[in-house]
């Protein structure tokens, strides 16, 4: 007993890993196991409807990507999709961040309104729209009749030009709060003394944002683009809602093409190879993101 | 608070304790999967459809057979997806719905069993349409007895084609497009044909139906595809569909945002004059708790290219069993009563369905029977109903594991031809190269 008691107490480091144990433990079970096995699994044969055709297969899954012409069409739509989505997120969630920036009556009101839609499940989201664009019963054409603008109701989302560019706004109301959010946190960090300085200047209100406001958002910005190009690369709710990838596949993006390829099509191998490129191409563009703004930020503010 | 070795090793213990502790309690859970509640009782699962008349159904079973079923509705939309998990998870059913779309995949992947040989299989086959019986076997072997069936049929308000000064429902195609642009023309109805032609997971039985009315195939026997080759039918069928929605615009371009159900709601609406659909939509398309065209909407065959009558579609969902089920009498007696035949000679469970909800059923006796006949006269022509059931029969690519990614590339391009993004004969050729690349992909 007298050797035991006289045992040395933990250092630091040895500490550190008894009280992390639990957490590391519970992150690897819960997040890295599944992370590792789906890797595993897209090197892999593996369809539930042939399980006697199950095998190990190495990157051959990765190598069918080449010529899946599915998936090179997902992929072009995915591409545009998130840049129309992240063009409009920006620019919108760059506005109204600027307008609810100022004091102004009813700023409160507003600001509670703009965080609304972030409430709002994928799902729900899409079941919305999909009610608003409804060909028979449909807000929008009950909207656009009554102000003269159309004579007969229209099936907005049967076109492919239509279908894709209704999605993306539906797709945008439903993420623009939280770049909203975050931009607005950004601007109230801008010292007032920066504009005082830069009106002193003669600068114009144009030169103030150029000069001193986007600088000062780089790193915000850099927030934003990182996570709403993954929000819309890996887009799937309210698309499957609005228009289930159509017409044709006009909207069907990569996330789409996955869970359909997983779920419906029980192919757990090509699927999980697809999950593992939406990961990389996010993971590429995010690297990307941070090599031109995040050392520019720096260096100009 | 300091620590030492020994409190380490303490705390390290009840680290693996947790990480042991999911098994124990899936070990004193409740799980009953396979029987595994040792008091003989069957797991059944199912889509979620009228859950509450089939547990009412299964209490009787129990109150006569002295055995227990615990039985499970699953969510309709992702049935398929969470049998599969159970069965490939271990803890599947002991006795299950099936759609004929799934039965080779689930074969395939060791989850049924065959039921050749055992007690009163042959005379349920012998006393059912063929289209049913082939929907339940495969390759040689039988896997199931009938739940429901049903077969498409052209849908039609009386009213609406009576103020257009028609008598008869369409025949053609041609006929059903002239009609069509009558009522358009006397400002009836803005587009009097309308289909559920939205993308989704379930298969577009109009399509086929169609196909089928006009004689035509998309695929041999040896499951090769010929719509672009020596059957020409695919091809003017969605030649039709293509003028129909972009010339004479007499088809809904709305189509394409439309789900089955809200189809269904425009129709009791009467907001169109025609759609193809299954025979059972009838009854609620003609109750008048549910419908504003309640009594106007019959149902005719689907109309064909030249006129004639060649066949329909039809669809089965059967009754299966697990092939690991440890309780296989109990689940085959389960099943018999559900959809076999009883002491009487009767399918209780059949006539059961339709008299409660109108589901198809698969005994060509029953088309006879004085009771369903009275029940059937509320919403349909019996003598059409009976008709359609002769004539309809399956999809031929039931049997191939590769069939829904076929479905799923087909709705597109059918989506293309109705949106005019895509010619006929385009959408044939396209077809086909799908079918050939799956079927590669599948060797």
């Amino acid at each position: 007993m007298s050797v035991l008691t006289e045992r040395r107490p933990l250092g630091d480091s040895a500490k550190a890993w008894a009280l992390n144990a639990p957490a590391i433990t519970v992150i690897a079970l819960l997040v890295a196991y599944p992370i590792g096995y789906s890797f595993y699994v897209s090197l892999q044969r593996n369809n539930l409807k042939r399980p006697r055709a199950k095998r190990f297969i190495g990157f051959d899954n990765y190598k069918s990507l080449l010529s899946d012409d599915a998936f090179l069409s997902a992929l072009k739509v995915s591409a545009v999709f998130v840049l129309v989505v992240l063009g409009l997120t920006v620019i919108l969630a760059l506005i109204l961040a600027l307008v609810l920036n100022e004091r102004f009556r009813g700023r409160g009101l507003l600001l509670s309104l703009a965080l609304l839609p972030w409430a709002m499940p994928g799902v729900v989201n899409g079941l919305m729209w999909r009610t608003i664009f409804d060909a028979k019963t449909g807000a929008l054409n009950g909207l656009m009749m009554q102000l003269g603008l159309i004579d007969t109701y229209q099936a907005w989302l049967t076109s492919a030009t239509g279908a894709f560019l209704f999605t993306a706004l539906a797709q945008v109301w439903n993420t623009l709060p939280f770049s909203v959010i975050i931009l607005l946190a950004g601007l109230s960090t801008i010292p007032s003394e920066l504009y005082d300085a830069a009106t002193v200047d003669r600068a114009g209100a144009f030169r103030r944002f150029t000069q001193v406001t986007v600088p000062w958002l780089l790193h915000p910005l850099l927030i934003v683009l990182i996570l709403e190009t993954m929000n819309a690369f890996r887009a799937f709710d309210t698309i499957y809602v609005l228009t289930g990838g159509g017409p044709g596949d006009a909207t069907t993006t990569i996330a789409l093409l996955d869970v359909q390829t997983v779920l419906t099509f029980t192919d757990f191998g090509l699927g999980s190879a697809y999950a593992w490129v939406i990961t990389a191409i996010t993971l590429i563009i995010s690297v990307g993101y941070i090599g031109l703004l995040y050392r520019k930020g720096n260096f100009e503010v | 608070m300091e620590l030492n070795r020994r409190q380490v090793l303490k705390l390290a213990g009840l680290g693996l304790g947790a990480t042991a502790t999911p098994g124990l309690l899936a070990a004193c859970s409740n799980d009953t999967s396979g029987g595994g509640a040792g008091d003989g009782s069957v797991k059944f699962e199912g889509w979620d459809y009228e859950a509450t008349l089939v547990q009412q159904n299964l209490d009787r079973f129990t109150k006569t057979s002295n055995i227990k079923v615990n039985y499970t509705p699953i969510t309709s939309a992702q049935y398929v997806q969470k049998v599969v998990a159970e069965f490939t998870g271990g803890g599947g059913p002991d006795a299950l719905y099936v759609y004929d779309d799934s039965l080779a995949a689930w074969v395939e992947g060791d989850y049924l069993q065959p039921i050749d040989g055992l007690p009163g299989v042959d005379e349920v086959y012998a006393a059912i349409f063929p289209g049913n019986a082939e929907a339940m076997t495969y390759q040689g072997k039988r896997y199931g007895l009938p739940y429901y069936t049903d077969s498409n049929c052209l849908i039609y308000n009386a009213e609406i084609l009576s103020k257009a000064g028609f008598s008869k429902p369409p025949a053609s195609l041609e006929e059903l497009e002239a009609q069509a642009a009558k009522i358009k023309s006397m400002g009836l109805l803005e587009h009097p044909i309308g289909l559920p032609a939205q993308l989704s997971d379930t298969w577009w039985a109009w399509v086929w139906g169609l196909v089928f009315s006009s004689g035509g195939n998309m695929f041999d026997d040896q499951q090769a595809p010929i719509m672009n080759t020596s059957d020409t039918v695919t091809k003017d069928v969605l030649t039709w569909l293509q003028n129909a929605a972009n010339k004479s615009k007499v088809l809904d371009p709305a189509s394409l945002q439309l789900l089955p159900v809200p189809v269904d709601n425009a129709m009791k609406a009467n907001r169109y004059a025609f759609t193809i659909g299954a025979r059972y939509a009838l009854r609620d398309y003609n109750d008048p708790q549910k419908s504003k065209a309640a009594g106007k909407m019959k149902m005719a065959l689907v109309p064909s290219l030249d006129g004639k009558v060649h066949g329909t579609i039809s669809n089965t969902r059967m009754y299966g069993l697990a092939k690991d089920t440890e309780v296989k009498d109990n689940a085959f007696k389960l099943l018999t009563y559900l959809g076999g035949l009883g002491e009487d000679k009767t399918p209780y469970t059949a006539k059961f369905w339709f008299q409660q909800r109108g589901l198809g059923f698969a005994y060509k006796d029953l088309a006879k029977d004085p009771e369903i006949t009275a029940s059937l006269k509320k919403f349909a022509d019996p003598a059409i109903y009976a008709q359609l059931a002769e004539i309809a029969r399956p999809r031929n690519v039931l049997g191939v594991a590769w069939y829904t990614e076929f479905e799923t590339e087909m709705h597109k391009v059918v989506q293309g031809v109705l949106s005019n993004q895509v010619q006929p004969s385009a959408a044939v050729a396209s077809l086909a190269q799908s079918a050939e690349t799956l079927k590669k992909k599948y060797s």
